[in-house]
This record gives structure tokens, sequence and C-alpha cells, in this order.
């Protein structure tokens, strides 16, 4: 059945929280197709965690709707959608008076994943992130790199086909930043999806393959990358969004 | 299953690995139930076991004086330490310097004011049942009271089982005073012996029985009070340590994260619950097998166990269920870890305060014993109460079992909404 999701489409969403008198997103359309690397874009507070929030069932919309699709037209949901997606927030949401090998198990488990299939996807996926040595260490001894590496790894225990990640490289250094995005470059060629928010627009310029930029609620652009680089003649995404939005 | 075992193991770990919180859950009613009962105690035994150490200053210059001091001692209430004081107040700085608690001054005039006293009343008895021709005089006796001097920092209702006891002494002296004078009045010298034996000896003695609904009943006693009062205490403590958690968990996104995930909120709170319920049942059993086993090698009494085990458990149950709805309720109310662990602890000390943990609820204002019914330590106590002190059946203890189950309804709802509210569930 996972095989069958086909895109995602998001129909005229927008979202404003209680006491506030601006809407966080303000009638966002635009569909993600299975296999892309898709960056969601824009400075802080533009609405990019609201989105990735409505994008993973957390809050609903205000308005609008959001359809996991098949090949053949039908909705996924529910539990069934769950089970397909990963989840990797911008905060570090995991135990960390536990190690990664704990964490990992219990997440795993609530995916309801065998414990052989635990121990064998926890082993790979921290080699894969370089920190099978730290397994058995309890996490709060760990660096803010590390401990972004283990929160990536719990969205991943359960193989998703669609992988959100809320600012994946926040508040990491360079190297521990590449190794995550070759990470991501390699799950993605294994047929996961990417859903990635974030405001540095020189590492989404090379990790993702689809844009959708977003400034106070609204969409500003929305496309291929190099294309949407090429039809406004800039040289970078910087230059682009600095074009997009200073009119506004 | 799988997810709830899971969800269990996690528990599990991470209270092991909270060494401040297990201290608290376990170290801490241990060290309290100890110094609690052991002051307690050593309380007791001072007012009911120990002798009452008394400076006696006796300036009588009759006998009477003497036979206070002889019947004092023969009581065996008081070690008496006789000093020469001259006035009350000379007494009264001896008592200061020596640094003592308590001192008896017996005046000059003591046996001649009895002796007056008793005289005057014969007189007047026998000239009432007309063994005497000439109405006596009535004399204007002049008052040479006793003076009692105590430390102020003696409870009062301490000192006045001090002078309560004289006083006993003192009617008994003027009894045997009076017969003697009533005798020799008649013109019998020597009074006979018998008489005055069971004038002073045949008193109405009061029975004093514990009102029980069994026959085997534990004497009340500060072991049976604060083991489970303690127990109680700490119980309800792992506010601190599951509140935290829940507040934590809130805050750094894990529920977030686990509400993508193809799971039940459920599993997780019950996970929660089922810990830490066990925990409490530890506790219960740690503490009451202390009190069991390591008391009696202190030399303070031993607890003795109820009858009914079976609802000694289900007490045990509906404390600890209480006690983790209650933290669950902080853990989903505080903002952020601070907020939970001030106000947890916080209110569990006003809780236990206004329970009768302390001081017994008893001799609290009525407004104050009105107030306590909503302490829910004070249902886990009185449920113990009932269970120790009273052997009590079911039937007394179901109104400890649904204030108990309605408390935790109550906080699991308001849970449940405010996690609602958060869209945590």
């Amino acid at each position: 059945m996972n095989a069958d999701l086909s895109h995602i489409e998001l129909n005229a969403i927008s979202k404003q929280y209680k006491k506030t008198l601006t809407q966080s997103l303000s009638n966002v359309s635009f569909q993600i197709n299975v296999g892309e690397k898709i960056g969601i874009l824009g400075p802080n507070g533009a609405g990019k965690t609201t989105l990735i929030s409505i994008l993973c069932g957390l809050i609903e919309p205000t308005t609008g709707s959001v359809h996991y699709k098949k090949k053949d037209n039908q909705t996924i949901s529910g539990v069934d959608l769950k089970k397909i997606i990963g989840f990797v927030p911008q905060e570090y949401a995991f135990y960390h008076e536990l190690t990664p090998l704990q964490n990992l198990a219990y997440f795993g488990a609530l995916y309801n994943l065998t414990q052989q299939e635990i121990k064998t996807r926890s082993n790979q996926l921290l080699s894969f992130l370089e920190i099978s040595e730290v397994a058995n260490k309890k996490i709060n001894t760990f660096s803010g790199g590390m401990k972004r590496k283990v929160n990536l790894a719990i969205g991943l225990i359960h193989q998703p086909k669609i992988l959100f990640l809320d600012e994946p490289t926040v508040g990491v250094d360079v190297q521990t930043k590449l190794a995550i995005i070759t990470f991501l470059n390699e799950i993605n060629t294994q047929g996961t999806t990417i859903i990635y928010s974030s405001h540095h627009l020189a590492e989404a310029e090379d990790f993702c393959n689809q844009l959708v930029m977003i400034d106070k609620g609204n969409i500003v652009a929305n496309g291929p990358t190099l294309e949407l680089i090429k039809n406004h003649d800039v040289k970078d995404l910087q230059a682009l969004f600095i074009q997009l939005t200073e009119n506004k | 299953m799988n997810k709830l075992i899971a969800s269990l193991k996690k528990e599990t770990l991470l209270l092991f690995s909270d060494k401040i919180g297990l201290s608290m859950l376990f170290l801490m009613p241990v060290l309290l139930v100890f110094i609690i009962t052991i002051i307690q105690d050593s309380a007791y035994k001072m007012v009911n076991e120990n002798k009452v150490s008394l400076l006696v200053s006796n300036q009588d210059s009759g006998e009477l004086g003497n036979k206070l001091i002889l019947l004092m001692n023969k009581s065996g209430l008081f070690n008496l330490e006789q000093v020469n004081a001259s006035t009350p107040t000379a007494l009264k700085e001896t008592l200061l310097a020596k640094n003592k608690l308590t001192a008896l001054f017996i005046p000059q005039q003591f046996s001649l004011q009895l002796t007056q006293k008793a005289a005057q009343i014969s007189q007047t008895m026998t000239y009432e049942l007309g063994l005497r021709e000439i109405k006596p005089i009535a004399l204007t006796l002049s008052e040479t009271n006793l003076t009692f001097y105590h430390d102020p920092i003696l409870q009062e209702n301490y000192s006045y089982s001090i002078t309560n006891v004289i006083a006993s002494f003192l009617n008994g002296i003027e009894n045997e005073l009076l017969i003697n004078t009533i005798y020799t009045e008649v013109g019998i010298e020597n009074s006979p012996e018998t008489i005055k034996q069971q004038i002073l000896s045949n008193k109405i003695g009061i029975n004093q029985i514990a009102a029980t609904n069994s026959a085997k009943m534990a004497q009340p006693n500060s072991t049976q009070h604060n083991v489970p009062a303690w127990t109680i205490f700490a119980m309800f403590f792992m506010v601190v340590s599951l509140g935290s958690n829940i507040v934590k968990e809130r805050l750094n996104g894990s529920f977030l994260r686990l509400k993508t995930m193809p799971t039940n909120y459920l599993h997780i709170l019950s996970a929660k619950m089922i810990i830490y319920m066990l925990v409490a049942f530890l506790q219960f059993a740690l503490i009451f097998s202390i009190g069991m086993v390591v008391f009696p090698f202190i030399n303070l009494p031993q607890l003795v166990l109820p009858s009914s085990i079976v609802a000694v458990i289900f007490t045990i149950f509906c404390c600890s269920l209480a006690a983790v709805s209650y933290a669950l309720m902080i853990g989903a109310l505080a903002k952020t870890q601070e907020q939970s662990n001030g106000f947890g602890a916080i209110s569990i000390i006003i809780f236990a305060a206004l329970g009768g943990i302390w001081v017994p609820t008893f001799v609290m204002p009525n407004y104050l014993q009105l107030i306590s019914n909503f302490s829910p330590m004070h249902w886990c106590l009185e449920g113990f109460y009932i269970l120790f002190l009273k052997d009590g059946s079911w039937t007394a203890l179901f109104p400890v079992f649904g204030f108990l189950l309605l408390f935790s309804a109550l906080c699991q709802t308001t849970t449940y909404i405010k996690l609602k509210i958060e869209k945590i569930i």
C-alpha cells in the first residue's frame, strides 16, 4: 500500500492561531510528488514550522485541506498515514536520560517493529550517522551535533516513505551538517520523499530539487530549484529571495 | 501490548536514571519515618514513662510537708531533689540556675493551715450532727498555697498533669487528717485503720478502652501513626519526579513526536501510571517492613498490621492512584519544570499539614477540620487509621475509597482536558 503513494496535495491552506491578528499561513497550495526533496524555505517566523506541522497532522489548518493521494487517487489517512511518515522536529524530541539504542528501541516499538527489526535498523542508522561508538551512552552527555543525529535516526527507525524535517541542521557544525545532508541524499536515492524546512538558503540550494519559498505566510516562489534561479535571472537562492520579498 | 511493554520499559529506565527523584521517593520517607517516630516516641516516653524531675523546697514547720514529699516519692512518678530555698522567689532562681523544668514550694504554714482547716470542718460536722454542744467559732483561715514553678517551654497540659497529681496527694492528706480530727472530736483517740484505708483506697476507677470494631487492635502509638503517615507523604511527593517527567516530555517535543506515530496516547499515560503505582507499593512495602522488622531493634514500637490484608492492599491502591493522578495533573498543568517542582512540592506540604500527617486533625480549629476534608492525604491517613487503629471493616472504609477514587477521577479528567487543549492527545 505504501508503494502506491503518488503525491501530497495542499489545497488553499490557511492557519490563524488563537489570540493572533495575522494569519501564519495564507491560502497556501502546492503539490509534493513522491521521491522529491522539497525545501520549505523562508526567514524565521515565515510559517515553515506551521506548514510542516499541518502536513504531518500535528495541527489542523483553519481552512483548506491536505490529501495524501495514492496512484489510484484514493486518500491515505489516520494510522495508515502515520505508519509511512517520519517526523524530525526542530527540538531534541527524545529522552536525554536514555541511550540512543534505548530511544530507538522505544520509538521503534511504537511502530510495532519486532526486536530484531529494531536492532538491525538501529545499527544501520547509527552506523550511517557515525554515532555507533556512543550507542550505549546517555544522550545528556552528547554534543548538539550528535543529538541532531539521534533526532534524525529516531525519525527514520521505521523506514518512512515521507520524512519531514524541521530545521534539521540548526545549531550544528559544518562537518555534522555535511554528514546529515549526505545521509539525507542517500535515503532519498533509496526512495524516501524528503520535506525539509530551513532558513539556510545556501544549504537548501545544494540539497533540494524542489522549493517552496514562503514569507509572512504566503508562497513567494514554488518550483524546481534550478528553474527558479534561472527564470528569475539571479545567481542564487538568497538573491532570489531578496528579489521576491523586497517590494513587500 | 508490544507498545505498552516498551513504554513500561522506557518509564522504568527514566525512573532509574533519576537518582535524586529515587532518593526522594525512597530515602526521604525512610529518614523521615525514623526521625519523626524516634522524636515522638521520646516525647511520649517522657510524658508517660519517665519520672518527672522536680525541685522541692519544704519550708513547712509541721509534718505534713514531709508527708506530701513521702507520698510523691512512693508514687514513683517523681524524681525529687530537695533544696533549701526560703521563699518561692528563691526557689524560682534555683530552678533557673539549675536549668530544671519544675519546682514545688511548700510554705512554712502548710501543716498548720491543713490542721486548722480539718479542725474547723470536723467541729462544724460534730456540731451539726449533735455530737457537740457548743457551736464552733468560724475562723477565717489565711490562704497559704503551694507554689509550682515550671519552665515556660513545658507544654501547658503537661504542667497541668503534674499539678493534678500533687493535688490528688494533697486531697489524700486532707482526707486522712479530717478523719483523724473527727474521731478525736468524738473522743476516740485513734481512728480505725480499716476505715481510713476504705476511704482512701476504694476510689472509683475509670477504665480506659479504645473504641474498635475488633478485639485485635494495635495500640495507638508513634509507629502506628508515623509509618503510614510518612509513607503517604512520600507517595504524594512523587509529584516532583512524575510531574517534571511529564513537563519535560511536553516541552521537548516528545509528546508531539508521539502524535505523529501510530500509537495511542493511552499507552504512554498507562505506562506512567503503572510504573509509579508500583513505586508507591514498593514505598509501602519498604517502610512498612522497616516498621515491622527494624523498629523493635531500636526500641520503637513495632508496626502491627491489621487482620484484613486485602483491605490494606485496596487502601494502598486507592492512595497510590490518587497520588499518581495528582502528579499527572500537575505535570499537565505546569508550564515549566520549575513550576511543576515548586508548586507540586508546596501543594504536597499543604495537603500534608491539612491532612493530619504532622498534627492530628482533631486538634485543629473547626474550619481547618472542614478544609482538611479536601486533602487527599487526610483520606489516605483516615483509611490507615481505620485499618490500623480500629481494625476497620470494609463498610467503614467505603467513604475513604469513595473520596480517593473521586479525587483521582477529577485529576485524570483535568489532565485529559489540558492535554486535549494543547492538542497533545
